[in-house]
């Protein structure tokens, strides 16, 4: 049976809220300020910041339309781990607190709220086809880096899924290519913690249907020092808390190709 | 070039099995996202102890490859939509072309060239550099060394060979590129302890001057120098509720002398090969015939850089 997709303008796509409440709530006034017709979030609501129940109500109070990520997967379905993959013993040291930290902190209903997200959406933006997905379209914690994602593995996945326009996240920093054929390629950024250039504001994405498509990185601003003493009172990791107060990545740099990582401090 | 070379298959070094009792399980094919080159075959300047193709400076048993084949197993692989280009032998930079077949893969996507550093002076490094910052996509270069300690590194991959190897890190740290530093386990034994060897290697590179150590570390395998594996073959029964999608074999395939193979541990093999050289017909379920499948599936290790 087709799916019946929504249609729309212009709309608002976040990603990683990482527990992030105070990052999530200025992001919403910020995307409602700019009057899109919705607001989208592509997954991972857990993970790294305090109270994970915090960014539940927010999500549903601003009727965002969510897709499931890895975290939200493995938090569901009560995995031992996040789901990210890692092989070196330091991040999966941090990795594994902050797992078992939201595991605890995430009530049953939000889990199950989780368990019952969708792993994609399609919708039409303008002429425009769009898939969401996490990763990728064909692996929910498949890491998409701008300098680690050719052409044509994004020409290859959006052939494959019939789509103008493919949306992820997960890496937790931002990129857009616009590929010779008029297709995009958008990993909308997070806003749980910023990403990785010394700046403390995170990002997120408003994208506008035209002829062509408009896409809009959009910095957000928030009470990162407030965060992060909410962290270190919930005894998380100083290194999480550095990294909101300096902007830049401490842990979980496994996965960075050479390029993104040399861009970083550590 | 390369001089004449005689290719030569020997079961006993390659502790292939002789005759599999039983049809082997085989790995399900997802789609091409790794293509491996191996692109000097087993040749290669150094003879490590627990290398698993047995490279070595003499005749090679599987020959180096030729520029062409490579541009088109290149262009097949993009056509595919690949994801990433690994280069691997022996030792990549004995090969004549290997800066203009790293640009051409890196046009097509991500490149990783696995070596043992030896080769790599200043102005190879520099040729590296200017490399890395034209091309689209990230190059990775993978240097090799089994320990922090001369001593023990040089044991397994001969004399000088630490000095070199740990000189080419520093040449390509200098120019801003942060190479993957990549062992074995096979002197885990000598770094008991908290973090292991990987907290070893990592204090040893910032002791190097290098602040964003990148490391892999990886099983050794029971093929090639080392001794075989008394180990029995996977079978059906061993898979039960395992998901097959993620051995390496699933999503990669190897080009190299005489046909594309499932993995880069088993290339050259021929119970690994799945095409004369075609990478089309090569992308079909691969058995899991080879001992060394037992420590794919057992460790759930990928020659990929993460």
């Amino acid at each position: 049976m087709p799916e019946q997709l929504g249609e729309y303008r212009r709309i608002a796509v976040l990603g990683g809220v990482y527990s992030n409440a105070l990052a999530l709530e200025a992001t919403l006034a910020d995307a409602r300020a700019r009057g899109v017709e919705a607001v989208f979030c592509l997954g991972d609501m857990g993970g790294f910041g305090p109270h994970p129940d915090r960014v539940f109500p927010l999500l549903r109070e601003h009727a965002v339309l969510a897709i499931q990520g890895n975290y939200d997967e493995s938090l569901a379905s009560g995995r031992t781990d996040c789901g990210c993959g890692y092989t070196d013993p330091r991040d999966n040291h941090f990795a594994a607190i902050s797992y078992r930290y939201t595991l605890e902190g995430t009530s049953t209903e939000n889990k199950a709220w989780l368990g019952a997200l969708p792993r994609h959406r399609r919708l039409k933006l303008g002429p425009h086809r769009v898939l969401m997905c996490h990763g990728s379209p064909r692996v929910i914690n498949e890491f998409l880096w701008e300098s680690a994602t050719p052409n044509g593995l994004l020409r290859h996945l959006m052939e494959r899924a019939e789509v103008d326009v493919m949306l992820c996240t997960h890496t937790g920093i931002k990129w857009h290519r616009a590929l010779p054929d008029a297709r995009h390629a958008v990993n909308v950024g997070v806003i749980g913690r910023p990403e990785n250039d010394g700046r403390t504001n995170v990002w997120y994405t408003v994208l506008t249907a035209g002829p062509d498509l408009a896409v809009e990185f959009v910095p957000v601003t928030y009470d990162h020092e407030t965060l992060a003493r909410e962290m270190e009172r919930e005894g998380l990791p100083a290194e999480f808390a550095e990294t909101v107060r300096t902007g830049w990545w401490t842990t979980c740099l496994e996965n960075l190709p050479a390029r993104e990582r040399a861009r970083g401090k550590y | 070039m390369l001089g004449r070379m005689t290719p030569r298959f020997d079961r006993i070094v390659l502790n292939e099995a002789a005759a599999p009792v039983a049809p082997a399980p085989r790995a399900p094919f997802l789609g091409l996202a790794t293509l491996w080159v191996q692109i000097t075959g087993t040749w290669c300047n150094l003879e490590c102890r627990h290398c698993i193709n047995a490279s070595g400076p003499r005749t090679p048993w599987l020959k180096p490859l030729d520029g062409e084949t490579i541009r088109r197993a290149i262009r097949e692989a993009e056509a595919l939509g690949v994801k990433e280009i690994y280069f691997t032998g022996g030792e990549p930079f004995l090969h004549r072309e290997i800066l203009p077949l790293l640009e051409r893969a890196l046009e097509a996507a991500p490149t990783t060239v696995l070596t043992n550093g030896t080769l790599i002076g200043p102005e190879r490094a520099d040729a590296l550099a200017a490399l890395a910052a034209r091309a689209p996509y990230s190059l990775e270069i993978r240097v090799s060394l089994d320990d922090p300690d001369r001593a023990r590194n040089d044991a397994i991959r001969g004399e000088g060979v630490w000095e070199k190897a740990v000189e080419a890190v520093r040449l390509l740290k200098a120019r801003g590129l942060l190479p993957i530093v990549t062992a074995t386990e096979i002197t885990a034994d000598a770094h008991p302890g908290p973090g292991g060897m990987q907290a070893r290697f990592r204090d040893f590179l910032r002791e190097q001057g290098v602040e964003r150590p990148r490391l892999k570390i990886m099983p050794v395998f029971a093929l090639g120098r080392q001794p075989a594996s008394d180990q029995p073959p996977l079978t059906e029964e061993d898979l039960e509720g395992f998901d097959r999608s993620l051995l390496q074999c699933a999503d990669a395939r190897v080009v190299a002398a005489g046909g594309v193979y499932a993995c880069p541990i088993l290339a050259g093999l021929p119970g690994a090969r799945l095409s004369a050289g075609s990478l089309a017909e090569s992308l079909r379920s691969a058995p899991l015939y080879h001992p060394a499948c037992v420590t794919c599936h057992r460790t759930g290790m990928t020659c990929r850089n993460s």
